[in-house]
């Protein structure tokens, strides 16, 4: 397996071309591994992108990270390609950062039905908001849960 | 397709409604309680005995394993880690520490990436025969449900032989593996897995070829190509729609490069093609378990790893049994993960019950939802 990171940069120039002012940033981690931040106003554009005109029809999984520190929530979005097999190994990390005290971000089950569950954790988990989010309600908490979103940095366990 | 249906309190028979075009329809609430399949709610709304919509209520068994892997240590995580299904637990246990490892920068001696394939390889035929039993209790075929719980038990005393423990082995640790290779152990799995295959025709002859079955199998529960794709399904499920996507090869990792076997597809994605991925991995995981016995290189089957998790992020993933199981790691430098986002093949799979479900008889609902092979622990993690 080369390692060279041809196809990673050819990803990355193909989104600084279209989006120059909407792609924040971007990180190669390794080999088939791509992180890319964009504007929240601008991810579903982003996304619809990715899907259409690169490949990227397959979501994985949804993951949303508290860094309570900086006082922001990240919304990773981890999508990959069926349609392209050279790009089956690839992972891409679309990330957006949302204000801890004010989380709402657009819903992207528009782009991928897939990720209405994984929306769903993210919300009841750490109560970010998806606008255009088909059934905002939990998903594995009980029905009565009254309490804070329990995957914040500052929730303790009691044994903590 | 209709708006999911509203939330209902736990009773057997929820309510009736009539819709717009006259029509009365019934919700149904069928589970949580453990009819051989997990603890999970499906809510279904039927008119007459066709589904007309479904919602999967699950989190009965949420543990919030996300949030006990940020309290602890690296290494303590591990048994943690294989809990939500036992029955694959070494595969969970690899995503896990190829994550970590991302991180880390260790590399795995050889010897060590073929032990882990072996286990890997073992638990995916155990796996799949679980899941096969549970399948003939949903079908009401006795013997089903035997044989391979039977059966299973070969590659239980055989993971007992390699790790010490039956199900929960917390074998594969950062750098390597805990245990080698035990005398004879060789011998011993090529002899199991040659009796397996034999088995294996007699569950042919006596389940998949059987009209009891095939009739209540073909053409149920249909998910498209492209639907499996766009919900974003994996493992068998996303094969069984004729999708060939399997880490395994598509991100070779471990021994897997070095070994030879095929992806099983079937292009129809119905639950028979479903049930049939599933028999024909059995087959490749007993060839592959022979290849490794006989190939595994000497040396050394673990290195020295560090007991932190330096800063950097990872995205580590590996076939299991119910398709990719991934770990979103974020390190921060200390012996514990600053973040680990932890996303497993049922919990992906999740999205496609409705899919397969909608349109179908009350009657082919076992046949249809357990062919996804959802395992409620799973996915509710």
């Amino acid at each position: 397996m080369s390692l060279s990171h041809e196809r990673e940069d050819a990803l990355v120039q193909k989104l600084k071309e279209n989006f120059p002012a909407d792609i924040k940033e971007t990180n190669i981690i390794r080999r088939a591994r791509l992180e890319v931040t964009v504007a929240p106003e601008k991810i579903k554009d982003v996304a619809a992108f990715l899907r259409d005109k690169l490949g990227f029809d397959h979501p994985n999984g949804v993951s949303a990270v508290d860094y309570n520190r900086e006082n922001r929530f990240e919304i990773v979005y981890h999508i990959s390609s069926m349609r392209v097999k050279d790009m089956r190994d690839l992972v891409l990390d679309l990330k957006e950062s949302v204000p801890r005290n004010a989380p709402k971000v657009g819903s992207l089950v528009s782009v991928w039905s897939g990720v209405e569950n994984y929306e769903r954790e993210s919300f009841e988990m750490f109560g970010i908001e998806f606008d255009g989010h088909p059934r905002l309600e939990k998903l594995f908490l009980t029905d009565n849960w009254d309490g804070p979103p329990p995957l914040r940095k500052d929730i303790r366990f009691p044994t903590d | 397709m209709s708006a999911p249906p509203k939330p209902v309190p736990l009773t057997t028979v929820e309510s009736t409604e009539t819709s717009e075009s006259g029509a009365q329809t019934l919700t149904l609430s069928v589970g949580p309680q453990h009819s051989g399949s997990g603890h999970m709610r499906l809510i279904v709304e039927v008119d007459g005995d066709i589904i007309v919509n479904v919602a999967p209520d699950p989190g009965y068994v949420h543990r919030g394993i996300e949030k006990i892997i940020e309290l602890r240590n690296i290494i303590k995580s591990i048994p943690v880690i294989e809990r939500p299904s036992i029955i694959d637990a070494s595969n969970l246990n690899h995503a896990w520490v190829r994550s970590i490892e991302e991180i880390q920068g260790v590399e795995v001696p050889r010897r060590g990436q073929y032990l882990r394939t072996l286990l890997n390889e073992m638990n995916r035929i155990m796996s799949h025969l679980y899941w096969l039993s549970i399948y003939g209790v949903f079908l009401g075929h006795t013997t089903m449900f035997m044989w391979p719980l039977g059966d299973r038990e070969l590659f239980i005393d055989l993971a007992e032989k390699l790790t010490g423990a039956r199900i929960t082995y917390s074998y594969l640790v950062p750098g390597g593996v805990r245990r080698d290779l035990p005398p004879g152990f060789a011998e011993e799995a090529v002899k199991r897995t040659e009796y397996f295959e034999k088995r294996l025709k007699e569950y042919d002859r006596i389940f998949f070829n059987n009209p009891l079955f095939t009739s209540r199998a073909k053409g149920i529960g249909v998910l498209s190509k492209e639907k499996a794709i766009e919900l974003g399904c994996t493992g068998p499920t996303l094969r069984g729609s004729g999708v060939d996507a399997d880490l395994r090869k598509d991100e070779p990792y471990a021994a897997y490069p070095e070994l030879d076997f095929e992806v099983s597809t079937r292009p129809d994605g119905d639950s028979f093609s479903r049930a049939m991925v599933h028999m024909d991995e059995m087959r490749e995981s007993c060839k592959i378990i022979r290849q490794i016995v006989k190939k595994i290189p000497s040396g050394p089957i673990r290195r020295k790893a560090p007991i932190v998790l330096p800063r950097g992020v990872a995205y580590g993933r590996v076939e299991s049994a119910r398709g990719e199981c991934s770990f979103y790691l974020i390190g921060e430098g200390g012996d514990k993960p600053y973040r680990a986002r932890y996303i497993t093949g049922s919990y992906r799979n999740m999205a496609a019950i409705p899919a397969v479900l909608l349109g179908n008889r009350l009657a082919d609902m076992p046949t249809a939802w357990w062919s996804i092979d959802y395992w409620p622990v799973e996915a509710d993690r």
